[in-house]
């Protein structure tokens, strides 16, 4: 539409000067006269206006009046033009808003009293302000309200066609799930083609809507606003760090509201850069797990067969006692621990303290191992910096976005948001590569299916494309000659066709998208679960990074191989030394200079350097014996990893496991003690997301129960086990970290980290890269398993936490059903919800069938939050040999017709 | 003794005698003496510390905060409207005045007129409201010193007024029948009926308290010349009200900045001439027959007309059209759940209760709430000059100074 | 004259003249019926703007006026109400008050939750005596409020009428509410008085 400015970094548009009440103001050309009158601090009122969208102008509210014209004008959809002069006040104005306000009122139900908005409620706002009385009653509507979906309620007769929610969903989310609809004499916001509502559920349309027609399933008439306490904290569900607020009555959650409301209507387009303050499905309507009943509310410890519940003050003497015995009678290295991306920096720091200091023992690990520690660690050996070096300012603003091996939409909806709005407003390419049909492609210039688990490959084909084509960068090569000379002789059996047959992506294909990744002046990789989460990660990230050195991208501003993180804070996780390998800041926990400064630090001698295990190797030690004591803090490894890890086997010869958890998990079933932990609802932290800020994540509700915070449980532990830990709050550990990692916390804002591209390419690239590109024989045994089932996350959850939100698992329950392609289903003869037995290497079930054409044909998927049918028991593990990550996400299955 | 007691004089009776060697000494000593907080004549909950030399005072502190609850910081956290009720308990004795004070304040601050009727109605009812404080005032200062059938005479009477507040607003002491813009509800015909008859009853009445202390040489003798305090020490210390015009200070804000329905009546101002409690007495007698004066007045101008200024931003709307129009409603909705957006700004607004100037000053920062309210207490002003007009009289008197400020911890404390 | 005037003064202060005098009004009181009356045989009659108990109230047809719509709550100077609205579940889309609590302890009887209340639901009534040996029934729930409302539902009409909150029965049953229908399943006859 143009009304916005043009606000792409590299077109300027020209500047003019006009005359707003009197005073000269200058403004881009052709952008909506209301931006350059509310640039000026003034607001007019709008009802129907949203800085993030176009304006649309159905209210007739933002009257101004401009000189040389008899009537006021709509300044929303008037373009700012030099030497306009205009006026916003006055009386004629006023009354020319308060008809328009009237228009509106006629038409509306007597319904505030039972109205959610009630409060909240531009429409009310506007009456009031103008002072409306002695309206003619006009006939009433009578419009019955639309139910239909589980999550929106459309209340048709409030509406005041104003069409946010539409605006939103059609400019902002790219979803356009909404229109208007001539039904019954009126114009009606209805779900497209008036079906029942379906499309990601965000709710930014229920954040937008002015008046009280869409309203939320979830907390329909439990509240009304002005009730309800405001908490900011951070979301708990994806790397992504919304902020949200939570708003609370007494000791409990009613809803979630964001950043993004029609209260906020007013700034620059170019403002969403950085986010624009909306929320997914899981952030807003997901927060039924804080207060659910089934919550763990007091401590559990095991008595004879079952668990029985037990006064705090008994739980810790005896977890105290029980892990002194143990590492007294079998040394510290008998005792290990696991915890949760999902809790805040403080606790993560505290846990590897206590771990290191009062255990004395480095064998922990947390959930970032299962997959964001192989970016971390291919990043820090290319580049040196051990976290996405892009945000979401340059993803708005790249020209070019390979997004590979990630259904970014499902896994990180506000990071999606961002890539939409760069091929929107910014007009970038975005190269989608994938093996299944992800929402992204369907709107990305170039979406490329692939065939599952050649990741790998196309990476290859993508630098033997741009060697082809030379479209190498000559600056960044001739630095470093002999890695250059060894890069292309390690890709020199390379052959385009064959990549091109093995992965199913053409060549032209390849061609082309490496000629966009190396053209465009910025231009970023971003890769995630099929990388990262796939065996051979590590090394993929690494071909990823050759592939930015070559074309140029390494280090450039807006450039970059980016990823996004699944849990809120895994990220932080690593960055706080929750991992064997590292200290807090990322410090080696081999590296003597750092061993010295955190030793002294902590008053302690630190365990041996070598003496580390993570994830895989704490299992197997727990089965060898070696292990006798396990420390969970919200992992449940027993209902994530496969059986053929043998997570079962591995706990049962414990001699004491302790889970520390808000809910009674798989894991903690088997548990000798469970302690009761909060969620990130009731505690004070911090969480560093996807790109690197630090976010605080504050108390809205007194903890549930008698649950405490993590951190709490911790201090409380290493006090009991002899250590003096003064910790009062969440603000004292942060003020320890403050002191051992200056400027981590940086208000917020990440650190610039400059990549030192020169170390590594000079120093043992050459050897590296050789095996990195070993060709690697495509297994040969397709016949015998012709599909390929891959897990993975989908919209409506995030982990396993997410299946106790009572309003998510009514959206997307646990169908329990295999997701197929429905010409693979209709070649095998199978209908919606017939069983098929599923077979793989490791073992066969039986499970019912779904058709989703979204699933590329010869895959099929299930989601990974649900083990009912266990799916995940019948994928192989491949740990990677120098990260340690295990990656089961992907199997080769054969499927018949049960 | 190891140490000398500072306040402990030891002298002679009589130094000049020839014996004086041999005489024994006498040891005298001011005595503190706590009187209250629970003591039957302090009028509420206070406490005085009295420095005594024998029988006279020689100094005294209030001690004040023991019925304090934190209205002013309850105001805070309620919209304008929402703090009406919790005027009721500053005074509680004339809760009508302090609505009508508050409510005057706020309307300064909205900048609101209020309507012909509301205006007389407001007047009445505020006048009624001063003889009941005053014939509250009246028996029990007679009580104090000891007259108890004025006090059983002047509760009787009180007690037809009460009465008539309960038919009026539905209760006889936490009135809350002001309203932001004007009253709640208008006189009925029953109503008007009983106020008549009271005001051919009552002035016979007040002959008749008075035949019991006017002639009473105890009354008198404890009254005249007691507590004395001149003109420029009254301005001075701030008191207001009749303690004030019982110097001699003509000031009376009904007159000195004309609100309500005042300057449409013709009534006078006593003034005293010695500044003793006698004059103050006097004062508020004659001002019972001035109310009554007032009332009678009003009642004859009074007019037919709205009693709630039609503002929408600010009034609430009649209930009627809550039911029927929807930006009524959506104004009733707003009124109550949010309040009025207040012009940021301060105002300080005074008003003459039976006690002496009633002061609102509202701090506003825009939005709803006030961002700070301050109450101008009489009887907090009052009890500064305590300590000045009590040296040098006898231990009894004290009982008659708090009498004749007229002074209620509620208002005091706050 | 002086003289006279001094004489008579001198007279009347060895007389105790004041005191006749006195006791000239005390004793024409003695013929005067007495004012007090022996509560709790006798009882005062209380006008009906009288500000008493709150009570909840009925329709005609047994339906809960209250639409749960908080207003009380936030209207209440002393914080005393707590509303729990929710949707009915057996008639779906209407809001009601699952839960209604007063505590009377609190209360400050200003009459303002009554003002407040867009559908009338509220009144108060002449009821005035709530002692009682258990402070905890002092906490006025759901039920408590409309049995009191059933059994004081003459006085709480003749306050909301002397009070101007409603004029009659009929203007109550005119403004009644009526909620929206769903796509899915209509609950109640669409209004009469907006067909």
């Amino acid at each position: 539409m143009g009304l916005k400015p043009a606000t792409n970094p590299d077109v300027e548009a020209a500047t003019i000067e006009l005359s707003i009440d009197g005073k000269p103001v200058t403004a881009k050309d052709g952008v909506s006269l209301y931006d350059v009158i509310s640039s000026t601090g003034k607001i007019i009122p709008a009802m129907c206006y949203h800085y993030t969208f176009d304006p649309f102008g159905s209210c007739g509210m933002c009257l101004v009046m401009q000189e040389g014209k008899k009537a006021p004008v709509r300044s929303c959809t008037a373009k700012a033009a030099a030497g306009m002069i205009i006026r916003t006040e006055g009386d004629d104005l006023f009354q020319a808003r308060k008809k328009a306000v009237e228009k509106h009122l006629s038409v509306h139900p007597l319904d505030c009293p039972v109205c959610d908005a009630d409060g909240h409620c531009e429409l009310q706002d506007m009456a009031f302000q103008h002072g409306v009385t002695n309206l003619a009653s006009a006939k009433q509507k009578l419009i019955p309200e639309d139910t239909r979906s589980p999550v929106l309620d459309f209340n048709m007769n409030r509406c005041i066609a104003c069409a946010e929610c539409i605006n939103v969903c059609k400019d902002v989310l790219m979803i356009d799930a909404l229109q208007f609809m001539k039904k019954g004499g009126f114009n009606q916001v209805v779900p497209k083609g008036d079906q029942a509502l379906s499309c990601e559920f965000c709710g930014d349309c229920l954040a937008v809507c002015p008046v009280g027609a869409i309203t939320n399933k979830f907390s329909k008439y439990l509240y009304k606003p002005w009730q309800m306490k405001k908490t900011t904290t951070t979301c708990n569900y994806c790397g992504d760090g919304c902020q949200m607020q939570l708003e609370t009555k007494d000791a409990e959650v009613v809803r979630v509201t964001s950043p993004l409301s029609w209260k906020n209507k007013w700034g620059d387009r170019t403002d969403t850069a950085k986010g624009h303050g909306g929320l997914c499905v899981r952030g807003r309507f997901g927060f039924e797990y804080i207060d659910s009943p089934v919550r763990l509310k007091q401590p559990l410890l095991r008595k004879g067969n079952q668990l029985v519940q037990v006064p705090w003050l008994e739980a810790m003497h005896h977890v105290a006692d029980r892990f002194a015995d143990i590492q007294r009678q079998h040394g510290p290295d008998a005792i290990a621990g696991l915890i949760t991306a999902r809790c805040t920096n403080e606790e993560l720091y505290l846990f590897q303290k206590l771990m290191r200091t009062a255990f004395r023992t480095n064998q922990f690990d947390s959930s970032a191992r299962y997959g964001h520690l192989n970016f971390v660690h291919a990043s820090r050996k290319a580049l040196g910096i051990g976290r996405s070096p892009n945000d979401w300012e340059d993803l708005t603003k790249a020209k070019a976005i390979i997004v590979l091996g990630s259904n970014i939409t499902e896994t990180n909806p506000l990071t999606a948001v961002r890539i939409k709005e760069a091929i929107r407003v910014y007009k970038a390419q975005v190269v989608v590569i994938d093996s299944a049909v992800t929402n992204m492609a369907k709107l990305a210039s170039h979406p490329v299916l692939i065939n599952p688990g050649t990741e790998g490959l196309v990476i290859e084909g993508l630098i033997k494309a741009t060697l082809e084509l030379g479209l190498i960068d000559e600056d960044s090569t001739k630095k470093h000659p002999k890695a250059f000379e060894a890069l292309k002789a390690a890709v020199a059996h390379v052959s385009l066709e064959q990549v091109a047959a093995h992965t199913g992506m053409s060549i032209d294909a390849l061609n082309s998208t490496a000629a966009i990744f190396a053209e465009a002046p910025r231009s970023i990789i971003l890769c995630a679960e099929g990388i990262v989460r796939q065996s051979n990660g590590y090394q993929n990230v690494l071909k990823l990074i050759d592939l930015a050195w070559i074309t140029g991208k390494l280090g450039q501003p807006g450039c970059g191989v980016s990823t996004v993180t699944e849990e809120p804070n895994e990220q932080g996780a690593v960055d706080m030394g929750a991992a064997p390998e590292f200290f807090p800041g990322q410090a080696l926990f081999s590296d003597q200079t750092a061993r010295d400064r955190f030793g002294k630090a902590w008053d302690v001698t630190l365990p041996a350097a070598g003496s580390g295990a993570d994830l895989v190797e704490i299992l197997k030690r727990c089965r060898s014996g070696q292990i006798r004591a396990l420390y969970v803090i919200g992992e449940n490894p027993l209902a994530t990893l496969p059986s053929s890890m043998e997570v079962r086997a591995a706990l049962d010869r414990l001699e004491f496991l302790v889970v520390q958890d808000p809910f009674l998990t798989d894991t903690g079933r088997m548990a000798h003690a469970v302690l009761p932990a909060c969620t990130s609802a009731e505690k004070d932290g911090t969480f560093t997301n996807l790109e690197g800020r630090v976010l605080r994540v504050r108390e809205a509700i007194d903890p549930i129960g008698e649950s405490l915070p993590d951190w709490h449980i911790m201090t409380a532990l290493a006090n009991a086990l002899g250590d003096q830990w003064e910790y009062e709050s969440s603000n004292d550990i942060q003020a320890e970290i403050m002191k051992l990692l200056p400027g981590y916390y940086n208000l917020g804002q990440p650190r610039k980290v400059v990549p030192t591209v020169d170390r590594y390419l000079s120093n043992g690239y050459a050897a590296d890269v050789a095996a990195r590109y070993r060709a690697s024989a495509p297994s040969g045994a397709k016949s015998q398993r012709p599909f390929s089932l891959s897990m993975g996350q989908i919209l409506y959850h995030s982990g396993k936490m997410s299946t106790s939100a009572f309003g998510l698992i009514k959206i997307a329950p646990n169908t329990g059903r295999l997701r197929m392609n429905p010409l693979d289903m209709e070649q095998l003869a199978v209908g919606d919800g017939a069983k098929v037995r599923l077979t793989s290497d490791l073992g066969s079930l039986q499970v019912a069938v779904q058709s989703d054409p979204s699933i590329a044909p010869r895959t099929c998927f299930f989601p990974e939050h649900f083990n009912e049918p266990p799916v995940k028991d019948l994928m192989p593990v491949q740990v990677d040999a120098t990260t340690g990550v295990p990656s089961f996400k992907h199997a080769l299955v054969m499927i018949e017709k049960a | 003794m190891a140490f000398e007691d500072q306040r402990t004089t030891v002298y002679k009776v009589d130094p000049a005698h020839p014996e004086s060697e041999t005489l024994p000494t006498l040891r005298t000593e001011e005595l503190l003496l706590n009187m209250g907080p629970q003591h039957p004549s302090t009028h509420g909950v206070l406490k005085v510390i009295l420095e005594l030399e024998g029988e006279r005072l020689v100094k005294s502190t209030p001690v004040l905060g023991f019925l304090h609850r934190g209205v002013e910081k309850l105001a805070e956290d309620g919209t304008y409207h929402q703090f009406i009720p919790h005027t009721d308990r500053l005074d509680y004795v004339c809760a009508m005045y302090n609505n009508f004070a508050y409510c005057r304040a706020v309307e300064k601050l909205m900048n609101i007129t209020v309507p012909d009727r509301a205006e007389y109605l407001r007047t009445i009812v505020a006048e009624v409201q001063r003889i009941i404080g005053h014939q509250f005032w009246l028996g029990t200062q007679a009580l104090d010193i000891g007259a108890m059938t004025v006090f059983f005479y002047c509760f009787r009477d009180r007690e037809i007024l009460l009465d008539w507040f309960d038919e009026l607003c539905g209760a006889r002491l936490t009135t809350s029948w002001y309203r932001i813009g004007g009253v709640e509800r208008d006189f009925t015909a029953s109503l008007l009926d009983k106020l008549k008859q009271f005001l051919d009853y009552f002035p016979p009445k007040i002959d008749e308290y008075v035949v019991f202390l006017e002639k009473n040489r105890i009354w008198v003798a404890r009254t005249k010349g007691v507590a004395v305090i001149s003109a420029e020490d009254a301005v001075s210390f701030g008191l207001s009200g009749p303690t004030l015009r019982g110097s001699g200070v003509d000031y009376d804000l009904r007159k000195a900045e004309p609100y309500s329905a005042y300057p449409k009546c013709e009534f006078s101002v006593p003034l005293g001439k010695n500044g003793d409690t006698y004059d103050r007495y006097w004062i508020r007698v004659q001002e019972l027959y001035e109310s009554v004066k007032i009332i009678r007045q009003c009642l004859e101008q009074m007019q037919d007309g709205p009693i709630m200024a039609d503002v929408p931003s600010v009034t609430m709307p009649p209930k009627e059209r809550v039911f029927t129009n929807l930006e009524s409603m959506i104004q009733h909705f707003k009124l109550f759940s949010q309040g009025f957006n207040a012009p940021p700004g301060e105002i300080y607004c005074g008003t003459e209760a039976h006690k002496g100037e009633l002061g609102f000053y509202i701090v506003s920062t825009g939005g709803g709430k006030p961002y700070r309210l301050k109450i101008r207490a009489p009887s907090f002003i009052h009890m500064g000059a305590f300590d000045y007009m009590s040296r040098g009289y006898m231990i009894a008197d004290a009982i008659t100074l708090f009498g004749t400020y007229d002074i209620v911890m509620g208002e005091c404390d706050r | 004259m002086r003289a006279t005037l001094l004489i008579k003064k001198i007279l009347q202060a060895a007389l105790f003249d004041e005191i006749w005098d006195a006791m000239k009004v005390t004793f024409k009181h003695m013929f005067h019926k007495p004012i007090t009356f022996q509560y709790p045989r006798e009882q005062r009659i209380l006008p009906d703007t009288h500000r008493g108990a709150l009570a909840l109230l009925r329709y005609d047809d047994h339906q809960e006026r209250c639409v749960g719509c908080d207003l009380c709550e936030a209207a209440c100077p002393s914080r005393c109400i707590k509303v729990v609205s929710s949707e009915d579940a057996e008639r779906p889309l209407q809001r009601f008050a699952s839960e209604f609590y007063i505590d009377i302890t609190k209360c400050v009887f200003c009459g303002y939750c009554v003002e407040a209340c867009p559908v009338n639901a509220l009144a108060m009534t002449k009821m005035y005596e709530f002692s009682t040996h258990d402070k905890r029934t002092l906490l006025f729930d759901k039920e408590r409020l409309y049995d009191i409302g059933e059994r004081h539902l003459d006085d709480a009409k003749k306050y909301l009428h002397a009070h101007n909150q409603e004029k009659n029965v009929e203007e109550s049953r005119e403004y009644r509410y009526y909620f929206p229908q769903s796509v899915l399943k209509p609950t109640q006859p669409p209004p009469k008085h907006l067909g």
